[in-house]
């Protein structure tokens, strides 16, 4: 009795928050497709009209030539720093390795407006001039921590004896790497590499404020909101979120990440 | 894996440089500024405590509020994340891995794609309002569903419940079904088991997604800007108008501070009183 009653309640419950978590997404997609200048009911038709109407922007070929540099910057980045750190804490004992964590998680609990004004502040103390190459380190900063945190839980439950019984055979440390090591993590080297991407295609506050000026595919979101109404927002969001959904998928595909 | 010390130092020398240089200095510098001051649009870095008095003076209210708002939305997304979390771990049985598979993919999709989504569905005109009218259950548009502090709450809770959810569920999967099923046989109640075996082992998952709901909550300026209408300013909004509009970026920083102090207290004072809570009796 009672029993039946608690599953009702969970399964409501269930259904309740991931309707939540994607019915506005959903509706943004659909929404991009659809003939209204304003998204609303009913609708009046499918169309891809608001997609032309954004291909022909020339800022959109700006913005996303400057998003995939950056993009592709800060993946190869975060994912070289991040790897090595992370083979430097699983080095570690984990009573050592929690607190090195920590640190280095602590820009995830940062607000990004107040680390892209303290970023801002820095780099016109030092006269730097802005541009797309500012922006890098200051997203590789709070995005390093997610590719540790992923390829660490990854080494964590890795077999170092496979690795002794490589080295005890006589393979150097590079050739037990690359022979041995490698093959075995790198899906969650790929998986990291393509959340760091997503992360990156995403951020807006610390590009906004360090890029001088320049646009990437957030921050034309952002003027274009704030203009007038402009039904191609919901295209261009669309477009976003296809590709960081997308590649987190083929992320969490790559890394068997289960949480 | 490297175990020589030296090995382990310079594979987390990169990591750590950029740490150090892009987070530690620039905030170290932010920080330092706040006790300097500007007069016309010329910074002087005297030390002066005027803009900590400044922040008290003018900005107790906005603090009061954007500590109430953050509050709010760090318990309700902790208390739906962990929910969601016991559901997927214990309840769900086989279709576990597929809510979290969605809670993975909702992570990401974007920030601002997400406010914007929620502006056009909580408008006059939006998705809801319009929905709601064409199935006749209401003759009039709601205009209340927009631009107040509710539809702040909603879109942050929104943004930040995959982010609480992980940490949370990653605590719950430590705990052994063995250990439940005792409590069981021990004659415990689904409420003593849920009091003194699942949450006393999940205390570190609580207390992350409380800390980042409640930190990035604390310090938004762009959900309050978009769907929280002119009533709903956060202190993440003086923030930005102190640096932008008004150029005095001392003002700006010594608000950044004290948010960051508050939230940081908060944290503290509440982890303690949960410590407490949850200690085996």
């Amino acid at each position: 009795m009672t029993s039946r009653f608690g599953r009702i309640i969970w399964t409501l419950f269930g259904a309740a928050t991931v309707l939540f978590m994607l019915s506005p997404l959903f509706l943004l997609v659909l929404f991009s497709f659809g003939r209204n200048e304003l998204a609303s009911f009913p609708m009046r038709g499918l169309t891809f009209d608001w997609y032309r109407a954004l291909f022909a922007k020339a800022d959109f070929w700006v913005a996303l030539e400057n998003s995939a540099y950056i993009c592709l910057a800060v993946g190869v980045t975060s994912v070289l720093v991040g790897n090595l750190a992370a083979f430097a804490f699983a080095g570690l004992r984990p009573r050592r390795a929690a607190p090195a964590l920590a640190a280095i998680a602590m820009p995830l609990m940062m607000p990004p407006l107040v680390l892209a004004l303290a970023l801002f502040s820095t780099y016109s103390a030092l006269g730097f001039s802005l541009s797309i190459a500012t922006v890098v380190p200051g997203q590789v900063v709070f995005i390093q921590p997610f590719v540790i945190l992923v390829i660490y839980s990854r080494m964590a439950s890795f077999d170092t004896t496979i690795l002794d019984s490589a080295r005890d055979l006589g393979a150097s440390p590079i050739k037990a790497f690359l022979t041995v090591t490698l093959p075995i993590i790198s899906p969650t080297v790929i998986g990291a590499a393509l959340i760091a991407m997503a992360l990156s295609l995403d951020e807006f506050i610390i590009t906004y404020y360090t890029i001088g000026g320049g646009l990437t595919l957030p921050t034309l979101i952002w003027g274009l909101l704030r203009r007038s109404l402009d039904p191609s927002v919901n295209a261009l969001a669309t477009l976003i979120l296809v590709t960081t959904v997308g590649s987190t998928i083929l992320a969490i595909r790559a890394t068997r990440y289960r949480g | 894996m490297p175990r020589h010390p030296l090995v382990v130092a310079l594979f987390a020398l990169p990591a750590t440089l950029i740490f150090l240089l892009f987070f530690v200095g620039p905030f170290a510098y932010f920080a330092v500024m706040s006790f300097w001051s500007v007069s016309s649009y010329r910074i002087s870095r005297e030390f002066t405590f005027v803009n900590y008095l400044d922040v008290y003076r003018e900005y107790f209210y906005s603090l009061g509020f954007t500590f109430a708002i953050a509050l709010a939305i760090a318990i309700l997304t902790t208390v739906i994340a962990f929910a969601f979390a016991y559901l997927i771990r214990f309840r769900a049985g086989r279709w576990g891995p597929a809510l979290l598979f969605i809670t993975l993919i909702t992570m990401f999709g974007g920030y601002l794609v997400k406010i914007y989504a929620w502006r056009t569905i909580l408008g006059t005109t939006g998705i809801l309002n319009t929905g709601l009218l064409e199935l006749g259950i209401i003759s009039e548009p709601l205009p209340w569903l927009l631009y107040n502090p509710g539809a702040v709450v909603t879109t942050l809770t929104h943004f930040l419940l995959p982010f609480s959810v992980l940490p949370i569920y990653g605590s719950l999967r430590s705990i052994s079904d063995a250990q439940l099923a005792a409590a069981r046989d021990l004659g415990a109640r689904p409420a003593r088991t849920l009091f003194d075996i699942v949450l006393p082992q999940c205390e570190l998952g609580l207390v992350v997604a409380f800390m980042l709901a409640f930190f990035i909550a604390a310090g938004d300026y762009i959900t309050p800007r978009l769907v929280g209408g002119t009533s709903t300013a956060m202190v993440g909004n003086f923030v930005e108008n102190q640096f932008i509009t008004a150029l005095d970026a001392p003002q700006s920083s010594a608000l950044a501070v004290a948010i960051l102090l508050i939230s940081a207290g908060t944290i503290l004072g509440l982890r303690s009183i949960l410590h407490r809570a949850l200690a085996v009796r």
